[in-house]
């Protein structure tokens, strides 16, 4: 019941949140330099044809206007019309929807599943050859770049052994197709993701490893593996929880070089798009769905505290 | 156990379904009649009239006949793989596909292949005009002091079929509806090129085009032309789906159909079975979107792409050049580098002062950070390797207008000008290497002579926008137009002024000093005589030094050694390869 009443007040709380971001994103991006009917015709069009393409766009209606027919349209479950291809963009969402959400669920699942057993061992094998290993390597993973470790997965396991796809989605109706363009992206965003999550485990795993609890547990005669993941790992879980939490907000973020690295569709691609095209509508939609999505995790991510640790309460 | 019988029957049962299996597996040959089309040479008897007298001749002629002919074909062939070429452009997606606002490249690539003119530039070479679906170039008359151009179409030309309409034979009702719309200002971004052009049905095959001023063939032939308003949609098409709709689903007459389109990714296009040039030998064109350069050369090497756009430099075209099963075509038509000078400003008001730099600027330094064969120096404001009115080096060299560097005179004149110790100018340049690597070679280059720029770098888009809000004292503007009129009304005639004119356009100069030459050219219907006109226009404006042509830029792109586009590549006004219905992958 309080954790019924807790995500009420949390999805309320939201509201002035979602207006907050799509207030700004719609003025903000209305004050840069350029504009959707410029970008549309291109240089060769006529002033009297850019004037023209302004109004028909809707663009020469007053600010106040175009922002109240925005929220008005957007209550109603209606993201619009790109201003550019006409198309609508819910349906361009939905298009593209499913590319991003698998694309980020299976980086948070390379992430975790090997993120958290090697922070689990470096920890463990504390200042051995192997712990060294571990933080040099998570260090690295934490300084490269989406992009570029993008392009050397793509050099390395497309071009090199030839073995998966480097460029595309796939289709989503053939999970073998969807499969092999899913693997090298979610590697590239998971690997990142697993580099933090290593040395986030790692460290907690440190701090509570050093219990009390934990060297009652050993001196009672506990087997290694049972002290291990059932007493500390389930303690050192709700800083963990976290890290994945922030990572998945965060690589949807990721996502947008991703996907236009290995030329993915999904929404980063689309708000590369629509911010290079102006295209306003589009723009505005892709964030009210970011938004969305990243209330959702941060929920998600407090709700699961309280399963993790009982002692949580909201 | 099984009993005798019971496996007897197994056996039979198991032979049954194994010849069954046997049958459905192998192609059984049959002899079957099937109609062709051919062309035959025939020997006929003609009946002419000569010297006064009506005599029979015998002349070879060719005649199309359908003939039966028996074939041996399989009784189920094999299904046969789509044969579809994969396109990677630069564009981040599609803007239009309406072909009267497409005016990124893109967007033109995709209607060129879907959509025909009246006329068409003949595949790959821009230089030559043929008909398309006109059955013979026009003859023009002038009426009342107009000028008429009679155009007699194709027959059999069919419209794709789309969701709404079924495919329907197109007439001259399609295209006065389709050149009316190009003039809609409301319908078309290029309604400007229309202005004062009425266009008539004499009968569903002839279409009557009548302009209030006479120009020469050069300026008008481009307005019927496959490229921009030239365009002819399917009015029934267009009509049952609105201009809205008609932007995401075009239906033409071209070699390919539209099939879907994925936003951000890709548009499929079919091949058009019953194209009028035959039905093309892709199956298809998968075009899709891919800005990064480096995902799209990964595409072309790993096989998954035929092909991309590639980088205008030539260090690039030399390594992909390299690889193996790869070949880099490097064409024009080449988009033309210029720096343009504001004449309404200080100290640029000064002819010595524009004078000294263009003494102080290398062209060579300039095209040494593209390179050869991506670019090439070009001496007058209209491109002379790929347009009439254009000046040659040689040309420019006689008159005494090159401007060779020479940059002791440059600070001569600066002197003179009252300038011994230069003067600073701020501008703004595009972050495109077309623009930025420009602006910084002429900030270095100006340096040397006591000229210090500084320049803020913005985003494309932007760069565009200011600049026409007149930020900017020297712009370099890079860019192609069709004819050396375009050239020249929009960037040096006083209605192009950018903010102060009537129509302002690109006239970043304020210069309005050849604007009787380019009227008198427009209207001049002897192609010698236009021409001179032109070349007079650009003397003048290099020996006011009102902007200084600097290189042109050609078109780079990188295919599959298997992919041959079915005709060679000179100079294509598309600025991208042209799929035709000739194009065809060979493995």
């Amino acid at each position: 019941m309080l954790r019924i009443k807790y995500l009420a007040t949390r999805l309320v709380l939201a509201i002035p949140t979602f207006l907050a971001v799509l207030t700004l994103v719609f003025f903000v991006i209305r004050v840069i330099p350029g504009d959707p009917a410029t970008a549309a015709l291109g240089d060769y069009a006529s002033k009297e044809a850019v004037e023209a393409m302004r109004e028909r766009m809707g663009l020469n209606a007053p600010l106040y206007v175009q922002y109240f027919k925005f929220l008005g349209d957007l209550l109603q479950g209606d993201l619009g019309k790109s201003l550019i291809t006409g198309k609508s963009i819910n349906e361009q969402v939905k298009e593209v929807l499913p590319y991003t959400l698998e694309l980020t669920l299976s980086a948070v699942l390379v992430g975790a599943v090997i993120g958290i057993p090697t922070g689990i061992y470096t920890a463990v094998k504390r200042n051995s050859p192997a712990d060294y290993l571990g933080r040099v390597l998570s260090l690295a993973g934490l300084s490269v770049p989406a992009f570029y470790l993008g392009i050397l997965i793509m050099l390395l396991f497309a071009l090199k052994l030839d073995l998966f796809p480097a460029v595309g989605g796939g289709d989503l109706t053939d999970w073998k197709d969807n499969l092999s363009h899913l693997f090298l992206p979610s590697l590239t965003l998971g690997l990142i993701m697993t580099a933090s999550v290593t040395r986030l485990t790692r460290s907690a795993m440190l701090n509570v490893l050093q219990e009390d609890y934990v060297r009652t547990a050993r001196s009672k005669g506990l087997e290694e593996r049972v002290t291990i993941l059932r007493h500390a790992l389930r303690a050192a879980l709700v800083p963990i929880v976290s890290i994945i939490g922030i990572w998945t907000a965060n690589l949807i973020a990721d996502s947008v070089l991703t996907e236009t690295v290995f030329a993915r569709p999904g929404l980063g691609k689309m708000l590369v798009g629509a911010i290079l095209q102006r295209d306003y509508t589009a723009l505005q939609s892709v964030m009210v769905v970011y938004t969305g999505f990243i209330v959702i995790v941060n929920l998600a991510t407090d709700l699961l505290y309280s399963i993790v640790d009982p002692r949580i309460s909201h | 156990m099984l009993s005798k019988k019971t496996t007897l029957i197994v056996i039979v049962l198991l032979a049954v379904l194994a010849l069954i299996a046997a049958q459905c597996g192998s192609a059984t040959p049959q002899t079957v009649t099937v109609v062709e089309t051919v062309t035959v040479i025939e020997t006929v008897e003609v009946v002419k009239e000569v010297e006064g007298k009506t005599v029979t001749v015998v002349e070879t002629v060719e005649v199309v006949k359908e003939v039966e002919k028996e074939v041996v074909v399989t009784a189920t062939p094999e299904p046969k793989e789509k044969v579809v070429l994969r396109y990677a452009d630069k564009a981040a997606d599609l803007g239009t596909m309406d072909p009267h606002f497409a005016a990124a490249t893109n967007d033109r690539n995709l209607a060129d292949m879907i959509f025909n003119g009246l006329l068409r530039y003949k595949p790959g070479d821009g230089s030559e005009i043929e008909p398309d679906l006109a059955e013979a170039m026009p003859e023009q008359e002038i009426v009342d002091g107009k000028q008429v151009w009679t155009f007699h179409l194709r027959r059999g030309v069919l419209c794709h079929p789309s969701d709404e309409v079924p495919a329907y034979e197109l007439t001259s009702e399609d295209v006065v509806y389709s050149l009316q719309k190009s003039a809609n200002p409301d319908r078309s971004a290029y309604a400007g090129e229309y202005d004062g052009m009425t266009v008539e049905a004499v009968d569903p095959y002839t279409v009557k085009i009548t302009l209030d001023n006479p120009i020469s063939p050069v300026l008008f032939f481009p307005k019927v032309s496959d490229y921009a308003g030239g365009f002819i949609v399917c009015k029934k098409a267009i009509e049952a789906m609105g201009d809205e709709g008609f932007k995401t689903h075009p239906v033409g007459t071209g070699p390919f159909m539209f099939e879907s389109y994925s936003a951000q990714d890709k548009v499929m296009l079919t091949a058009n079975e019953n194209y009028f040039r035959g039905r093309p030998q892709l199956d298809g064109v998968e075009y899709r979107y891919m800005p990064e350069l480096n995902s799209r050369e990964l595409g072309l090497l790993s096989g998954e792409l035929d092909v991309i756009n590639g980088a205008a430099e030539g260090v690039w075209v030399e390594r992909m050049n390299q690889k193996e099963g790869i070949r880099v075509d490097v064409y024009g038509v080449g988009e033309v580098a210029t720096i343009h000078f504001n004449t309404s400003v200080e100290p640029l008001d000064n002819k010595l002062v524009r004078q000294a730099i263009a003494y102080a600027l290398d062209r060579d330094e300039f095209l040494a950070l593209f390179g050869e064969p991506v670019a090439a120096n070009v001496y007058s404001q209209v491109p002379a390797q790929f347009l009439a009115g254009g000046l040659t080096k040689k040309e420019v060299d006689d008159l005494g207008l090159e401007y060779a560097l020479d940059r002791d005179k440059a600070k001569a004149l600066l002197a003179e000008a009252g300038y011994p110790d230069g003067f600073s100018l701020k501008m703004i340049s595009s972050e495109r290497e077309s623009y930025l690597k420009n602006y910084q070679s002429m900030q270095a280059q100006l340096a040397e002579v006591g000229i210090d720029i500084e320049i803020e770098v913005v985003d494309h888009s932007s760069m565009h926008k200011l600049i026409r809000q007149d930020v900017n004292p020297i712009v370099i503007y890079v860019a192609w137009r069709p004819n050396a009129d375009v050239y020249l009304t929009r960037f040096y005639h006083a209605d192009s002024i950018v903010v102060t004119a009537t129509k302002p356009d690109t006239n970043f100069s304020h210069y309005t000093g050849i604007d009787d030459l380019i009227e008198a050219a427009r209207i001049e219907l002897d192609a010698d005589k236009q021409v001179e006109m032109w070349k007079q226009a650009q003397i003048q404006l290099l020996d006011e030094m009102i902007s200084y042509p600097l290189q042109y830029q050609n078109q780079v792109t990188a295919r599959n050694i298997n992919v041959d586009f079915g005709h060679e590549l000179k100079s294509v006004l598309a600025l991208y390869p042209q799929i035709t219905e000739n194009t065809r992958i060979t493995k």
